[in-house]
């Protein structure tokens, strides 16, 4: 068992919660998303999120629009539809749910 | 210097070097090559253009800026390695399986590993599979051939069976690897790197030999010299090998496209002999042209001619055309398929065809099921103690028309159309009665009893009595609508004990049964079982071969050969050779010998 691969699947297990926690407010695009990804070093490389965006997007979570670019062609913006609201809130849910369990599992493990 | 290229990225132009161009598609390639297209390929990577398009222009200041294999580089960098791109699935499982899951547990297949070939590469693709090193399979080859040749016939059928790893997935399928794109990037760099590796060597190998000073340079000079030369041995080997097959393959071609072009014509001429025979057929059955009603008449069960020759058309017609389809096929490479729906519907009709003609064969049976006859019994007046000689009587219609014929329609003086058959059998029974009498067996096949009764009772057979001659009708007769169903007559004469009798010569080929053909023109006595001949010869000399060299008749066998002889006849026998003479004859035997 590889440790990169571990990281590698705990990384990729959030990342789709994070994708549509980035669009929760507004919508952006593409270079948006991997900006704020990468500042919070949950991305390392920025192919990872192609797949996932078209993913999320076959699966009507997302959908996008194409807007006019001062520097350069069109870009694509990518939203979050009503599906993919309410699928939000409820990963928002579970994750403080699993962050809970987590923390109490390690920190217990702490104290012995 | 270096050579550019003009690239259009997701909308925007760039000025790239050649080599950064290269490096850039092949990334390109790689990625497309890890994702599939229920996953949205074309998507994605419309996604991932556009993103590196964004990344070039924030590196390139002006319009002029080229791109470097260093910018390819950093961008690769940032965007990630092909395997980056690869998406864990089992986190998603309501989606399908994709289909590289199921590659990276396939088992290794067999190629023939031509990279690492001496001779067709079977040997190396062989230890891929088992997974065993080349050179024992390479010795247990040898062995097979020192084995009564075996070996050589098999390695010929595998190199010939066994496809070539061409692409690089199959030659990672051949090592049992995974399919992935991580090794298919190995692969390519193992090639790359073999190639670099034999341009250094080579580059090695000359400064080595110019140089030539330093002792351990040179000594590895020889190790390279001496690998080389495996190498040089290694390919000219292949060479030759391919060079050989490809002469063989040749002449298979070559036997192919005999086979494919008789196949054609086999099956044009069984074709277009089968439509010419149709057609005249269909054509005779609607005209009418008299002769052809002898087949409508043939079938008895009533089933319509065309419909049966249609059938026949079919089912002899459609095996023929496919064989000529499968000329073509051998003739033409790239033909046309005439598609599956063509394909079965011509399968349908012909299985149709077998199913109608054996329904129809079996209809044309049962007409036969049942053979029947009726017995019409007259008393003969002749004069007692009298010869009675017994001929035939050639229908009028039938005279001259026709040479003898057991089996003619006829329209009859009526113009109705008549059979006539000349199926019948003369048998002669004495009895102890002194009133002579004829019987007349007519017998028919039919569906049914009454069907077979109805037709025998409607041959028409007469005969006549002018004083002691008895003439018998030379065919029987029926009206066509009867069809034809095994008519046949016999005609039973009763004759008593002492009486006399004498067939005519043209009775001959109506007395199979009873009486012996030498009997006929001779004066018979009827006896208690049977009849008698007074006057008879024995059997005339029937044989009669005149062929060159060889003679056999009344006189004798003579048997001729080049310097050789055999004379048998009445004289004696009389065997000539070159060298001897054999003479048997009322004198004794007689040899005599040149030496």
């Amino acid at each position: 068992m590889k440790i990169e691969n571990t990281k590698a699947q705990m990384r990729k297990g959030v990342l789709e919660f994070c994708i549509l926690s980035v669009l929760k407010d507004e919508d952006a695009y593409v270079a948006e998303i991997l900006g704020t990804l990468k500042d919070a070093k949950l991305l390392v490389v920025e192919g990872t999120i192609y797949p996932l965006l078209t993913r999320l997007k076959n699966a009507g979570l997302l959908n996008y629009r194409w807007e006019e670019s001062t520097s350069g062609p069109p870009r694509k913006y990518y939203g979050l539809t009503e599906t993919g609201k309410l699928f939000l809130k409820e990963l928002n849910t579970t994750w403080s749910e699993l962050q809970n369990a987590v923390n109490l599992v390690t920190n217990q493990k702490k104290q012995h | 210097m270096n050579k550019t290229v003009n690239i259009n990225l997701a909308g925007t132009f760039f000025h790239i070097d050649e080599d950064a161009y290269l490096k850039l598609q092949r990334y390109l390639d790689a990625i497309k090559r890890s994702f599939t297209d229920s996953q949205g390929r074309s998507e994605i990577i419309a996604d991932i253009e556009a993103r590196i398009a964004e990344l070039f222009n924030e590196r390139v200041q002006n319009d002029k800026q080229v791109i470097r294999i260093k910018e390819v580089d950093e961008v690769i960098s940032i965007m990630g390695q092909p395997e980056d791109y690869m998406v864990d699935d089992e986190i998603f499982e309501d989606e399908p399986q994709p289909s590289y899951q199921r590659k990276s547990t396939a088992s290794r297949k067999l190629f023939r590993d031509t990279d690492n070939s001496y001779i067709g590469g079977v040997s190396s693709g062989l230890g891929h599979y088992f997974g065993i090193d080349t050179i024992w399979i390479r010795l247990a080859w040898i062995l097979l051939i020192f084995g009564m040749g075996t070996g050589f016939l098999l390695y010929i059928l595998l190199w010939i069976l066994v496809p070539e790893a061409k692409t690089t997935a199959e030659k990672i399928m051949m090592t049992g690897e995974p399919v992935n794109i991580s090794n298919i990037e190995k692969k390519i760099k193992d090639g790359f790197e073999t190639v670099s590796g034999t341009v250094s060597d080579v580059a090695k190998n000359v400064t080595d030999s110019v140089s030539g000073a330093a002792k351990n340079v040179s000594d590895a000079a020889k190790k390279v010299d001496f690998q080389k030369q495996g190498n040089k041995m290694k390919s000219s080997s292949k060479n030759f090998f391919d060079t050989l097959a490809e002469i063989i393959m040749f002449f298979f071609k070559v036997i192919a496209k005999f086979i494919g072009i008789f196949l054609i014509l086999v099956g044009a001429f069984a074709l277009i002999a089968l439509i010419i025979g149709w057609f005249s057929f269909g054509v005779a059955d609607i005209v009418h042209i008299p002769g052809m009603d002898f087949v409508n008449i043939a079938i008895a069960g009533n089933s319509p001619v065309w419909l049966a020759s249609l059938l026949a058309f079919f089912a002899i017609g459609i095996p023929f055309f496919f064989l000529f389809y499968l000329g073509l096929k051998i003739l033409i490479n790239n033909l046309k398929s005439i598609g599956n729906i063509a394909k079965f519907t011509l399968l349908g009709l012909w299985l149709f065809s077998i199913i109608g003609l054996v329904v129809i064969g079996l209809r044309e049976a049962s007409e036969h099921a049942f053979n029947e006859r009726v017995i019409e019994k007259q008393e003969l007046f002749i004069t007692a103690n009298d010869t009675l000689e017994i001929k035939m009587e050639e229908n009028d219609l039938l005279r001259n028309r026709y040479r003898h014929d057991s089996f003619k329609v006829v329209n009859n003086e009526n113009g109705v159309p008549t059979i006539f058959s000349s199926d019948i059998d003369i048998i002669v029974k004495s009895t102890t009665d002194s009133l002579a009498t004829i019987s007349i067996e007519k017998s028919a096949d039919g569906r049914n009893y009454d069907k077979a009764i109805a037709r025998a009772k409607n041959i028409n057979f007469n005969y006549t009595l002018k004083g002691n001659t008895l003439q018998l009708n030379s065919h029987l007769s029926t009206n066509a609508k009867n069809k034809f169903s095994d008519q046949e007559i016999v005609v039973v004469l009763n004759l008593s004990e002492g009486s006399v009798v004498k067939f005519s010569n043209n009775t001959r080929r109506y007395l199979n049964h009873s009486i012996a053909s030498n009997y006929v023109n001779h004066y018979l006595n009827v006896v208690e079982d049977g009849i008698e001949c007074n006057d008879c010869e024995d059997d005339e000399f029937d044989i009669d071969v005149d062929i060159p060299n060889i003679k056999i008749d009344e006189n004798g066998i003579e048997i001729k050969a080049d310097k050789s002889s055999l004379k048998i006849n009445d004289k004696g026998i009389n065997a000539e050779s070159e060298e001897v003479k054999v003479k048997i004859d009322s004198d004794g035997i007689n040899i005599k010998s040149d030496n």
